[in-house]
């Protein structure tokens, strides 16, 4: 398989949220600061890489009748394993995502992947896909993070960086951020779930738009094309 | 362009209906007119920076319409005024505090998120000014939601009304206008000058209004407080919130409101109801807003269940027919 | 029949060797995160008691659903955590009672409460430190504000204020009870 395809799939022309729309729930509900939206991103790129990579190894032993049934088996694993590794290590970021790390169960995105890519397809491609697909979730998080965050608290990188002592990160979730314009001035609706949907609402809009742009020149071009060769 | 200007045909109310001259700008113009003396009255109590924050809402509200139509090159429709009635609405319906910028940013949600995308003036599903009220309170609360004159922070009447401290207000007070609260909120007096006008040029209809204002006395009335009398209770309710400002300029909004005449006096009904249902036991002092934007969402359908009989149908024909669409949906 | 049970063993395989893999980690990680889960306990007690140890004692009063553990300090006070609903979710908050029934302080040790909103309740910044800094020295009749109190709530977060408020009435009235 084309690995540069699967990049620009992940990305862009396939990406989870913004294209299938696919695991919505928690890109709106986590989304409110950096740390958050980094956090979240990184933990399903990691489960969804090794589901994809278990599900495709074991693609030939599993029937078909229970694949569903196993799928979620396999997803579950990792989760709870991921969660009992956040608690261990990084308890602000298992503090802040709360509920939303064992929802990652449910989380329509590596079930999904796994149904649709991975049972057909081998270890190797699988393993990129899901690197490629999470790193599609994890951008858009970011950007979500980036929006709500500034416009709804003048924030930047919030629990993520810290400047009180020159700049640094703290993966901690300690970080104060850097504050671009102060804090009584942002309209703090947008750190509540209405200003998720609004930021998802108009990213979605964004991405179609330039999506439905490209296939515009795309099919100007051929027709040109087309013409020319006449 | 030199192009005659369309005449557009207003379908405000159902059949059987009259066609006139006026147009968008006139009904617009109206509500301008009307809301004059709410206005002078509010700078007349708050001074200067109350005009000021009327003028700068309109304008940007103005100018926010006119922005949005044209970078999505789409006909500019600001000298219809709606825009500027909603810019005025909004402030109308803010403490007299709130700085300029934060207006501004409430018109920009109104106008543009609530308007015009979802396709501009008569497209709305949202009361445009009230939404973006809504949007201000929920991003400022620290600041909105309490009322500063001069610099000294005091509490609503209604916070006096449904909290412990008694109320320190008489009832002609509330009535005239002594009472610390929203620009456009604190004067009946006044808002009913304007509502006057407003149905001397029919320009709204007395059934919403009335059956906003009748439910939030009848059922005030008949909930009652300790330590006040029944009426007198019952009247501050009416008087001391934004029940009156906002029953009669907010809720007859045309976009936002059913046109059948069954529909119009359930939407009262159900925003004088949820109002109460908000004061009595909700966690903020006043509720109409949030009512009407509730009752906003369900115009479609109150329009769909009081759907009228045609003029010269038979009753028994009405509901044959109706029976009939029935079948031919369940079948499809 | 043979199909069914091969399925069956195939999803037992699956799973069993899933559980296996868990209990291994959960091995591995249980010590970290219950030591994690005492020093914040231990923090939240030091914060609202000056004290040097705390014993835990019997607390089982029908009548205080909400309070889960009472610890005491001999001769300073008592510790009281309770778990109440806020307005997301549960909150769990100690609080420090001394020997005169005031409260010396809260500190609040799990919560689910809107961020920017409630959840200043438990921040670390200047409006969380500020609004637990008005419960000390109250005693049980204490009350917000606009229910003629002295506690101002949290700006946009009346619910899990009051929430609060009444939890630590409700803890000074469970030490009353210890006499």
């Amino acid at each position: 398989m084309d690995r540069k395809k699967q990049f620009t799939e992940g990305l862009i022309t396939n990406n989870p949220v913004l294209v299938q729309q696919i695991g919505m729930c928690a890109t709106m509900a986590i989304t409110t600061t950096l740390f958050n939206g980094v956090g979240m991103g990184l933990s399903v790129l990691i489960i969804l890489t090794c589901c994809n990579v278990v599900i495709s190894a074991i693609r030939h032993i599993i029937p078909g009748e229970i694949r569903l049934a196993i799928f979620v088996v396999v997803i579950a694993g990792f989760v709870t394993i991921v969660d009992l590794l956040l608690q261990a290590f990084v308890p602000a970021l298992s503090e802040a995502l709360g509920v939303f790390i064992p929802l990652i169960v449910v989380n329509c995105i590596i079930i999904g992947r796994a149904e649709a890519f991975c049972q057909k397809m081998p270890v190797k491609d699988s393993f990129f896909d899901g690197i490629f697909q999470g790193l599609g979730y994890t951008c858009v998080l970011i950007v979500m993070c980036v929006v709500r965050e500034f416009l709804g608290s003048g924030r930047f990188g919030g629990g993520l960086i810290d400047i009180s002592n020159g700049f640094r990160f703290t993966l901690d979730g300690t970080g104060a951020g850097i504050q671009i314009f102060p804090e009584s001035y942002g309209a703090s609706i947008l750190s509540l779930p209405f200003g998720g949907f609004l930021t998802l609402g108009f990213l979605i809009a964004a991405m179609q738009y330039a999506l439905k742009k490209a296939e515009d020149k795309k099919a100007k071009k051929a027709e040109k094309e087309k013409e020319a060769e006449k | 362009m030199n192009e005659k200007k369309e005449r557009m045909i207003f379908d405000v109310t159902y059949q059987p209906q009259v066609r006139t001259v006026r147009d968008t700008q006139r009904i617009m113009l109206d509500v301008i007119i009307a809301t004059l003396p709410i206005v002078g009255f509010g700078v007349y109590r708050y001074g200067w920076h109350a005009l000021l924050l009327v003028v700068s809402s309109m304008a940007a509200a103005v100018f926010f319409e006119w922005a949005y139509r044209r970078l999505l090159k789409k006909s500019i429709t600001i000298d219809d005024l709606s825009a500027a009635v909603t810019g005025l609405l909004l402030v109308m319906v803010l403490p007299p505090q709130t700085p300029v910028w934060m207006a501004v940013i409430g018109d920009f949600f109104a106008i543009v998120i609530v308007k015009q995308l979802y396709g501009g003036i008569g497209k709305n599903f949202l009361n445009p000014a009230l939404a973006g009220r809504a949007f201000l309170t929920a991003s400022y609360s620290g600041v909105l939601t309490v009322v500063v004159i001069d610099g000294v922070t005091s509490a609503t009447p209604l916070g006096y009304l449904y909290g412990d401290a008694p109320m320190p207000f008489t009832l002609a007070q509330s009535f005239f206008g002594a009472i610390p609260g929203s620009i456009g909120e604190i004067s009946s007096f006044a808002i009913l000058a304007g509502a006057a006008y407003l149905i001397a040029r029919k320009v709204i209809r007395w059934r919403i209004p009335a059956s906003v204002i009748g439910t939030v006395f009848v059922l005030s009335f008949l909930g009652g407080h300790a330590g006040y009398s029944r009426f007198e209770w019952a009247l501050q309710n009416v008087c001391a919130g934004g029940v009156m400002f906002t029953g009669i300029f907010m809720a007859t909004d045309y976009s936002t409101s059913p046109v059948t005449i069954n529909g119009q006096i359930i939407y009262g009904i159900g925003i004088g109801a949820l109002t109460m249902l908000i004061r009595y036991f909700g966690g903020y002092a006043e509720g109409c807003s949030y009512a009407i934007l509730i009752m906003n969402l369900t115009t479609w359908a109150l329009d769909k269940l009081c759907h009228r009989r045609q003029f010269g149908v038979s009753r028994k024909d009405f509901y044959l027919s109706k029976k009939a669409k029935k079948n031919k949906e369940a079948v499809s | 029949m043979n199909k069914i049970l091969k399925l069956a063993l195939v999803l037992l395989a699956v799973s069993a060797i899933v559980a296996g893999v868990l209990g291994v980690i959960n091995e591995l990680t249980y010590p970290v995160i219950d030591a994690q889960k005492q020093a914040k306990t231990a923090e939240a007690f030091a914060s609202v008691l000056k004290a040097d140890r705390f014993d835990e004692i019997e607390f089982d009063n029908p009548d205080f659903p909400t309070v889960l553990t009472v610890h005491k300090a001999e001769g300073v006070g008592y510790v009281v955590t309770s778990k109440f609903s806020g307005a997301q979710g549960n909150i769990t908050l100690a609080v420090g009672v001394d020997n005169d029934y005031k409260c010396t302080g809260i500190s609040v040790i799990e919560h689910s409460e809107t961020s920017g909103l409630g959840a200043n309740a438990a921040s670390t910044g200047e409006v969380g430190v500020n609004f637990r800094k008005q419960f000390v020295g109250q005693d049980e009749s204490i009350a917000l504000s606009n229910a003629g109190g002295s506690i101002d709530a949290l700006t946009g977060a009346t619910i899990t204020s009051r929430a609060i408020t009444e939890a630590v009435a409700t803890s000074i009235q469970a030490v009353k009870t210890l006499g």
